[in-house]
């Protein structure tokens, strides 16, 4: 590592002393002169049709400026899956009914907030109350109520963009269903392989939604400028183009008409990519007002109307071989999406790609289902699909070992994939350090010692410890809008540079990491560079700080456009230094010199103004650009799980030593251990800061953390009621860089912002069983669920 | 009926015409314009709106704003030197690694503020106690501990207050 001077540091992050200071503005500090304040009127009905919207007491009210329905609307329809086979079904507004409590039926925009406020009061809504569904198994039913109940035609996805598919599915549910999604993959022969099995064991394990609780608040400020034409917004984005995609295609506005503002984001976990109403809105009521208008969510809108992480209902089935190599394995997964589509399709897809990078299975099937219901909509959420999957097969595994009185890492070892397999889609794993993160993690947790420890101890006393552990991969960037990232590196006469970047810094730090890759690659400081991001304008296009991509995809455009601006400014100092063969040139540390003679160099500066002078007044602009994944154009299809889905997979080994208080059925994370591959660190400090924030979401979700929902209704809309965890619950934590080259990523950089949350779950689970013989297949793993499983309630 | 109010703000006095409803936060934030201080969930539950009032950190989305005159507040803004160098703390907090997206880090950073001044050397054990009205879903507080245990050693060094 030592080879670098500025990647694989430690370094501060570049904008840590401006959100230190309260110095950063994040999308809630926008205040614009003139500024309106909206609000929406929301349903309180699961399941309704909408018979009559009268705004007209609203209208009066001093102060009101403005009133949005479902009959503003153009007739257009978004969704973060929009493909002929799953048409986009969501509006900003309800036009015809209401599918969830919380669903938007209206907005107002006025002086203050409590105007607005007392204006929603004023609008009547006549609603016909329809029998509602809030369970995937009562939604599938022949006679359930349907919740979307019309014909929608899909458009293809990204086609009015330009990416030109040759073969695409046109194929349409044949009839009106609760099912929005389905995923079914295959390969090698399952009855087979069951057939072949001296073991086979099944569980089915239940897992309940979650929230992100982002610290900021949603919230949305947008602006109509009569003088540019132009609508100007600022929001609290992982993704500035993706989103602007979906703005335009609402608002039925060209996107070069919709200008993205930079803010800084206060915590994004998935939560922040999917359109929403309120940000629609706010655009509307803008156009409409000629005002500028902020929207800024309440906590409990958060809790309820934004998204939340998809329960589910996985069944695992496998069968092994005596010296527990896994030889077949069957898993359905029946995901809730809720009212609308969401990422459900997608979810269901990804817990598939997300997990099958893990094991060698040679015979396997997968069927993932999703479902509406009236519940609140489910999309991404940190490793999205991850956490549940990877909970269930490996709390599954567990199981499986102790029945066959093997120890679980033995099998999984036995069964990880290693560098060099090819996956069943047929991409290839060039880095894959799993079976060094188990190892790593072994060691940490000592696993060989305290295992046997814990079999040989008398299971008596109120508090009793065990271990588990748990296995998790994702990707680095996938295929989708707008399927590449561009970096441009713009050199100033000084030496110092410029970069632009369409990514978003939601909290990982991709400022600074990118900044390191620039520094790096072109001989400069830290200190030299200077980041424009967050602006649609400004920068160029990306694929946004979502599946991980930003290292490996962006990282690896910055490099090139590095590399650019290089070349120029060496070329810039050929007659300088009177060599013509750029080859013989090196540049460094803000110098070009000789190769053979360091000695003889010209600045940066100097190099800079002569290519200024030389090239007709040309200064240096380096430009670079990635795809999400360069072997292909397409993204995968998501219910046939074809086609290539990422070009590196990030993997993590996860351990947890917990601590069970019989008596109350409190579970304490004692010590939490993560051994994550991330090819090369570019930053060390931002990648252990990744790898704590997953590993505590993870064990949040794995003992505290459940969207509490009652026929629709959410009780725990409050980060007192909703227990993620606190500065108390923190573990004592062993981490490890499993250092790989991934040679498709910025110096064998990938993916480490996701993958970790998924396998705390699993360990935890797998910890409590070790501790006190209980096994616990519903997450969170509550001190009722403990005392039930240990028969004192 | 609104009153014309003074408020001390970061050693500044501010004449401002409040509603006895008035929460502090939003004072702070919307009629002052200092929006380093963070309004998480309005309810009280994350911490994130954190101001030092007479040196005790307060929860300034439950407080009303006329309650606080003749008290001095600080808010993240007052924390920093008059030439703009960061506070010990606050330099911990860069150097730590103990910022990400950065919502809560003007809440805690004050919280650790307050701790400091009454303990200067905390045990691990203490810090957790005191941040745990402050939430973060970013770091997992692993590195907002070591910065607050290293801003202790700093400040106790150097004498800073």
């Amino acid at each position: 590592m030592s080879e670098y001077n500025v990647v694989g540091k430690g370094l501060p992050r570049v904008d840590g002393p401006a959100k230190a200071t309260g110095k950063a503005r994040f999308t809630v500090d926008v205040n614009l002169s003139g500024m309106l304040y909206g609000k929406i009127l929301r349903s309180p009905y699961p399941h309704a049709r909408i018979l009559n919207v009268d705004t007209s007491e609203a209208e009066k009210l001093p102060g009101v400026r403005g009133v949005i329905t479902g009959e503003d609307l153009k007739d257009v329809r978004y969704a973060f899956v929009d493909t002929p086979r799953y048409p986009a079904d969501e509006q900003p507004l309800a036009v015809d009914k209401v599918r969830y409590i919380g669903d938007e039926v209206a907005a107002v925009a006025a002086d203050s907030e409590s105007i607005a406020e007392e204006a929603l009061s004023l609008i009547k809504v006549e609603y016909q109350v329809l029998p509602p569904v809030f369970t995937a198994e009562e939604a599938m039913q022949d006679d359930a109520p349907l919740i979307h109940d019309e014909e929608l035609e899909g458009t293809s996805a990204w086609e009015e963009w330009g990416v030109a598919q040759k073969k695409r599915s046109t194929e349409k549910q044949s009839e009106l269903s609760n099912i929005s999604g389905n995923t079914f993959i295959n390969y090698g022969d399952v009855q087979e392989g069951f057939a072949a099995a001296d073991y086979i064991r099944e569980d089915t394990f239940e897992l309940k939604a979650t929230a992100h609780c982002q610290m900021e608040p949603h919230a949305a400020v947008a602006s109509f400028d009569e003088i540019d034409e132009k609508l100007h917004v600022w929001i609290s984005t992982m993704g500035i183009f993706l989103k602007r995609f979906f703005l335009s295609k609402t608002l039925q506005m060209p996107t070069s008409k919709i200008r993205v503002h930079h803010t800084y984001v206060g915590g994004a976990f998935g939560g922040k990519i999917d359109l929403f109403s309120y940000e629609y809105c706010a655009a509307c009521l803008a156009l409409k007002t000629g005002r500028p208008v902020k929207i800024e969510l309440e906590r409990e809108e958060v809790f309820m109307t934004t998204r939340q992480r998809h329960p589910m209902n996985i069944t695992v089935k496998t069968g092994v071989k005596k010296d527990g190599t896994i030889i077949a394995q069957d898993i359905k997964v029946i995901a809730d999406n809720g009212a609308y589509r969401g990422s459900g399709p997608v979810v269901i897809f990804l817990c598939h790609g997300f997990s099958f990078p893990i094991y060698n299975i040679p015979n396997y099937r997968y069927e993932g289902i999703s479902v509406y219901t009236n519940n609140p909509i489910r999309g991404p959420q940190r490793g999205h699909g991850a956490p549940q999957i990877r909970f269930s097969i490996d709390s599954h595994i567990d199981l499986l070992a102790r029945d066959m009185g093997m120890d679980p890492v033995e099998i999984m070892l036995k069964n990880v994939r290693e560098q060099g397999d090819a996956l069943p889609n047929g991409d290839v794993l060039n880095s894959c350090g799993l079976t060094e993160c188990i190892e790593g993690a072994m060691e940490a947790i000592n696993w060989q010692d305290k295992r046997q420890q814990s079999k040989s101890e008398l299971k008596n006393g109120r508090y009793q410890r065990g271990l588990g552990v748990s296995l998790c991969s994702m990707f680095s960037g996938a295929m989708y809008y707008p399927f590449a990232s561009a970096a441009i590196v713009k050199m100033h006469d000084d030496g110092s540079a410029t970069l632009f970047t369409g990514a978003q810094d939601i909290g990982q730090g991709s400022y600074t990491t990118l900044s390191q890759v620039l520094a790096e690659v072109l001989g400069i400081g830290m200190e030299d560079v200077h980041v424009v991001a967050g602006d649609t304008d400004l920068c160029p296009i990306d694929l946004g700080s979502f599946l991980s991509g930003t290292a490996l995809v962006t990282g690896s455009a910055v490099r090139l456009a590095a590399l650019d601006a290089k070349k120029q400014i060496i070329e810039g100092a050929t007659d300088l230094l009177g060599v013509d063969d750029l080859e013989e040139l090196e540049a460094e540390d803000k110098k070009v010199f000789l190769k053979e003679d360091p000695e003889r160099f010209v600045s940066y500066q100097q190099a800079i103004q002569a290519s200024v002078l030389k090239r007709g007044g040309n200064p240096v602009i380096g430009t670079g650009s990635y795809k999400g994944y360069e072997k292909t154009d397409r993204y995968p299809s998501l219910a046939k799980g074809k086609g290539l889905f990422t070009g590196a997979y990030g993997f993590a080994a996860q351990a947890a030593e917990v601590e069970v208080d019989t008596w109350t059925g409190r579970v304490k994370l004692v010590k939490a251990v993560t051994f994550h591959d991330c090819g090369y660190p570019l930053n060390k400090t931002i990648v252990e800061g990744q790898i704590h924030g997953c590993a505590s979401m993870g064990a949040g979700q794995a003992l505290s953390e459940e969207v509490y929902l009652e026929e629709g209704q959410l009780f725990n809309a409050s980060f007192l009621q909703y227990r993620l965890p606190i500065s108390l619950d923190t573990p004592e934590a062993a981490d490890g860089i499993v250092a790989t080259h991934e040679p498709s990523g910025p110096f064998g950089a990938k993916e480490v912002g996701e993958g970790s949350v998924a396998g705390m779950l699993g360990a935890v689970a797998n910890a409590v069983h070790d501790a006190i013989g209980v096994r616990i297949k519903s997450l969170p793993i509550t001190p009722e669920k403990v005392l039930r499983g240990l028969g004192r309630i | 009926m609104k009153q014309l109010i003074s408020l001390e703000i970061n050693d500044r006095v501010y004449d401002l015409p409040l509603d006895p409803r008035d929460l502090l936060v939003d004072v702070i934030r919307k009629k002052v314009g200092l929006t380093g201080t963070k309004k998480g969930c309005g309810q009280g539950d994350c911490g994130a709106c954190t101001v030092l009032v007479d040196g005790k950190p307060i929860l300034s989305c439950l407080t009303l704003a006329i309650t606080c005159r003749g008290k001095k507040i600080t808010t993240i803004e007052g924390l920093t030197g008059d030439t703009g160098e960061l506070h010990p703390i606050q330099q911990a907090f860069v150097d730590y690694g103990a910022v990400q997206c950065g919502f809560c880090t003007p809440g805690m950073i004050l919280t650790a503020k307050a701790l400091l001044d009454r303990i200067a050397r905390p045990t691990e054990e203490e810090i957790k106690r005191s941040i745990s009205g402050n939430i973060c879903r970013c770091t997992g507080y692993k590195k907002i501990i070591e910065a607050i245990e290293a801003a202790g050693n700093t400040i106790s060094a150097e004498g800073v207050k």
